[in-house]
């Protein structure tokens, strides 16, 4: 466990790559806007120029502004979200699995319930109360998607936290008499790094989705730029059906970017997590040149030897 | 037997606890929303409307909180959901007419993506490292679009540009609902967007699931035994698959949810009559005992759903049925 | 009957400069090197040694069930066998290594039939012990009906001692000893030629395993089949086997027919694993297992690669390969270069290990030889 290896197929490289792109425009994007993304100076309906790549809106903004500033309102709610739900459900399915008996049935039964409910409409009724400075509030969302999304993690972690609970070193552990904070905190919480960090990954996922979609349906704060709300307002100008596809596109195709990347991140851990799921070592030219088959077939395993005429079919007499 | 009656006294407390968030939620509001309410509405305002504003936030009702709790609590269970602000009839019966385009675009799309999911899974999983593979990034991207905005593009490209389906509500304006051929045809028509939004957006989730449990199920040994038993490919698959499918059931009611979420957005582009179309209107309308409702009813069906799925997990896995293996 | 070259003429399967490696390439393993065996008609093959000595694989590679990354590196494995499909018993020769997945697909189970060492992992949890005798018997003999093949699987049942009522249940209402008896049953399904057993009791408590190798034995008899049996337990072995090999670090050591070399071993490595397992009959002895590990096979070996652990050990061992050799007028073979230069060391082998006396009682002194 302790030497972490993790997977290098092209997969998890194309989704570091856009994770990092994207987490790079979130601390840079604000500064490399060429305009203030509110300032309605401009045409309006402009369609992709040099002056401005992805034209303006029916109110004359620019578009390509709003795309690099939205990057980091979206990220910023996307990872207060997702942390507070990775501490959430670190908390619950942590202690959960360790503990077991009747703290592991409440806990269980807690997030259970979360799982249960539909994660949405929940949220979409807590925000429909929330004032109005509530809803510009980064935070506030983020706290709020957070309430919606930490019971899968917590499931996860509580699976994963009642395998290592048994394994040896937890026992010698126990043993010794160390504390079981100390147990769970020092011994246990190392060991669920690649389950956390998947986890985490996920609720990310989750978050920015159940972000931007409040935001599309007008439910935060229209004043805030993030990707959501650029697609709301193309939505509310009916950008789509008058062929400004410059206008609702670029967030869409944002949104889908750093989500993609994120999965495609998480096939790694995946990887790393079940060691079945590793293609086995070798690069496909070796296996070629050796004159085995491109996919090992189960049942039928594959036979080293340079085959002339007379052995192939010798056989069968 | 255990296992289901488990799962069912989960859902009575996960709708114990929705009911109660949903009693509580407007009587946590600050200030007093009533007035804000009544002054958002423009025009004239009839003293139902106030009437229906208060009993939805628990305001001038010279009730404790507990009194209101179990009057709430009766309403509901006789069915009262109380009274929409904007539309002026009874939440059930705006309710009774929206549900059941919902359960059906949603329950059909869910079915679909699921048995499309877990078939190309447990193939990608038995023909692991070929081309097919090339199928998984694709299908992230996918999973990774929001639906909504799939949606948006799918009505733009396949809709209103070339024509191939027809758009815009669940079915044709030119003919009469009822059982007959025509309103069947356009209702199917009218559906098939939508639905191959939904599956498109949800398919990935199952399809890797499937593939890792399949990869995961082809180094046990019983599948090796079937390949020993001289038994065709196409039933070797089948008792790997067999197997592998079975967490996908287990999650098949977790991910009810989400598909759900997910869905109720592409009511919203399409403009198809369902819940979700009904709840964002709400949203907008502030139309808060209509929200409540909605989302009550929502949870509900998500619920029930989830019951399904564990009654289906129930048959599929004999080792639920006997209590004593060890 | 103990010489096996004789009886090569009637041979089920033949294995000949068999090799397997595990990976390909720069990376690649040899698990099983230039190994030829073979299995006597209605007779049954032991295969003893330690994990790791290559006898799972050997098997798995030789019936092509192997899984990735291992790859058959070399040799021939032919399967003879009455042709189902001809009138008149006409014996028929597949080279396994070179057949289609078409014929291994006909060949296996009809012909070769397999257990594992657990039928917990073995059967499928989802399907009724029926399902895997109705499944069989649909594939291998679509001319039986469904009433036929109901009959067939509770005879079957019948045959290893369980009622006909197991078919309706799942394995994990089963017992150990239960599920390992269906797994036996559903070999014999289709009167295969040759069974293969790896470890098959290993799993099981000591009186199961008793009563499930009285069974075989008594299974063989009455239905002729050729088995290959593979164990740990050399005693185990020497009451069931005809022809024992013993494998060590991919190599056959030794392979002699059962009696000589149970109680004349002339491999170190043979001597060492019976003093490892408890004795047949007579006095109990203190069991003494063999000093040291197998050695890593990914590092290259030079000369003997028992002879960091052998008692024996000379000069020539470092430097030499000991190839399998016949050494007697028996036939029995052995890899050893003791057998080359009789006298560096008293025959039979006694020693248990460098340094200690001779605190094992001697085994009797060639009986059959």
């Amino acid at each position: 466990m302790s030497s972490v290896r993790l997977p290098r197929s092209p997969k998890v490289l194309v989704g570091a790559g856009l994770v990092a792109f994207f987490a790079v425009l979130t601390v840079v994007g604000p500064y490399l806007a060429p305009y203030n993304p509110s300032n309605t100076n401009f045409n309006a309906n402009l369609t992709p120029s040099s002056a401005h790549w992805l034209g303006t809106t029916a109110l004359g903004q620019d578009i390509f502004s709003q795309l690099l500033v939205g990057a980091r309102a979206t990220m910023i709610v996307a990872i207060v979200a997702g942390v507070v739900a990775t501490i959430l459900s670190v908390t619950v399915g942590v202690s959960a699995g360790y503990l077991g008996g009747k703290s592991d049935e409440g806990l269980s039964l807690l997030s259970n319930v979360f799982l249960a409910i539909p994660g949405l409409p929940l949220l979409i009724v807590i925000d429909s109360y929330l004032p109005a400075g509530g809803r510009s509030n980064s935070f506030v969302i983020g706290l709020v998607i957070s309430l919606t999304g930490w019971a899968w993690g917590a499931r996860v972690l509580r699976a994963q936290t009642m395998s290592l609970r048994n394994r040896d070193f937890v026992e010698a552990a126990r043993i010794i008499g160390e504390s079981r904070f100390r147990i769970m905190v020092f011994e246990i919480a190392p060991n669920l790094l690649p389950v956390l960090a998947s986890s985490l990954l996920f609720t990310i996922l989750y978050s920015i989705g159940a972000y931007v979609t409040l935001a599309y349906v007008g439910l935060t704060s229209t004043a805030v730029w993030n990707w959501g709300t650029m697609l709301y307002w193309a939505q509310a100008n009916n950008a789509p059906l008058a062929g400004q596809w410059y206008w609702f596109v670029p967030p869409g195709v944002c949104i889908a970017l750093i989500g993609t990347g994120l999965a495609l991140m998480n096939f790694g851990i995946d990887e790393f997590i079940n060691p079945r799921l590793r293609s086995a070592g070798l690069s496909s030219k070796v296996r070629r040149e050796s004159g085995l088959p491109r996919r090992p077939r189960l049942g039928f395993t594959p036979v080293l030897r340079p085959r002339d005429a007379s052995s192939a079919r010798a056989g069968v007499r | 037997m255990r296992m289901l009656a488990r799962r069912l006294s989960l859902y009575v407390v996960t709708a114990w606890v929705a009911i109660t968030v949903n009693f509580l939620l407007p009587r946590m509001m600050p200030g007093n929303p009533v007035q804000q309410l009544i002054g958002k509405l423009t025009g004239s305002i009839t003293p139902q409307q106030v009437h229906a504003i208060e009993l939805a936030f628990g305001i001038g009702l010279n009730q404790g909180l507990w009194a209101q709790y179990t009057g709430y609590l009766h309403q509901l269970f006789v069915g009262n959901l109380g009274v929409s602000i904007t539309l002026s009839s009874p939440v059930s019966t705006v309710l009774k007419s929206a549900v059941p385009w919902t359960v059906g675009l949603i329950g059909v799309s869910t079915i679909l993506s699921f048995l499309l999911g877990t078939l190309s899974g447990a193939l990608l999983g038995w023909f692991r490292g070929s081309r097919l593979d090339s199928l998984i990034p694709v299908a992230t991207f996918f999973q990774a679009v929001p639906y909504f905005f799939l949606g948006t593009v799918m009505l733009l490209v396949f809709g209103s540009s070339l024509h191939w389906f027809p758009v815009l509500g669940a079915y044709s304006q030119s003919v009469t609902p009822g059982w007959h051929w025509d309103f069947v045809f356009s209702l199917f028509r009218y559906g098939e967007l939508p639905v191959i939004t939904i599956v498109l957006s949800s398919v990935a989730g199952w399809m890797l699931g499937m593939r890792n449990m399949m990869i995961t199920m082809i180094a046990e040994d019983f599948v090796l035994m079937a390949v020993a038993k001289g038994l065709p490919r196409r039933k070797v698959i089948m008792h790997a698959a067999r197997n592998a499918v079975l967490p996908s059931v287990a999650n098949l009611s977790l991910a009810i949810g989400l598909v759900v979420s997910g869905a109720l957005l592409v009511e919203l582009v399409f403009n198809y009559p369902g819940v979700g179309n009904l709840l964002l209107q709400a949203v907008l309308n502030e139309d808060y005992p209509l929200i409540q409702g909605i989302f009550l009813v929502i949870t509900m069906t998500v619920l029930a759903a989830n019951l399904l799925a564990d009654i289906f997990y129930f048959v599929l896995d004999p080792r639920t049925r006997t209590e004593a293996a060890v | 009957m103990n010489d096996v070259d004789q009886s090569l003429n009637d041979t089920v399967l033949e294995i000949e400069d068999f090799s397997v490696d595990y990976g390909w390439g720069e990376g690649a393993v040899r698990a099983v090197n230039n190994v030829t065996l073979s299995v006597r008609r209605s007779r049954v093959l032991g295969i003893a040694g330690e994990s790791g000595s290559g006898k799972s694989t050997l098997v798995y590679a030789v019936t092509r069930l192997l899984r990735s990354p291992g790859v058959i590196a070399g040799g021939r494995a032919r399967l003879t066998f009455d042709d189902p499909g001809s009138h008149d018993t006409k014996r028929r020769t597949v080279d396994l290594t070179s057949a289609t997945s078409g014929e291994l697909r006909s060949i296996r189970w009809s012909q070769v039939s397999i257990v594992l060492q657990s039928a917990l992992n073995a059967l499928n949890p989802v399907l009724r012990i029926g399902h895997e005798f109705d499944e069989v018997l649909k594939v291998h003999r679509p001319s039986m009906s469904k009433t036929e093949r109901r009959e067939r699987a509770a005879e079957l049942l019948g045959l290893v001692g369980l009622n006909e009522d197991r078919l309706a249940r799942f394995p994990h209402e089963l017992s150990g000893g239960q599920r390992q008896r269906i797994m036996i049953a559903l070999a014999l399904a289709l009167d295969p030629q040759l069974v293969i057993m790896d470890e098959p009791t290993t799993a099981l408590d000591v009186v199961t395993q008793r009563e499930i190798v009285n069974e075989l034995a008594q299974l063989r008899v009455r239905f002729g089949f050729s088995m290959i049996f593979i164990t740990h337990d050399l005693s185990l072995l020497v009451e069931l086997a005809d022809d024992i090999a013993v494998m060590y670090a991919g190599n056959v050591v030794e392979w002699a027919p059962a009696g000589d070399l149970y109680h004349a071993p002339r491999h170190p490595y043979t001597l060492g694993l019976l003093n490892s397992s408890p004795p047949l009959t007579g006095e109990r002895r203190e069991l003494v297992g063999i000093a040291g590990a197998p050695p890593d096979l990914s590092q290259p070996i030079s000369g003997c690669s028992f002879r960091a652990r052998c008692p024996y050990a000379f000069d020539r061992c470092a430097t030499e390969v000991p190839v399998l050799g016949v050494v007697d007028d028996s036939g029995r073979k052995v890899a050893c270069w003791l057998h080359e230069t009789p006298a560096t060391v008293p025959m039979p082998l006694r020693i248990v290990a460098p340094g200690r006396d001779e605190t094992v009682p001697a085994l009797d002194q060639e009986v059959v030889s």
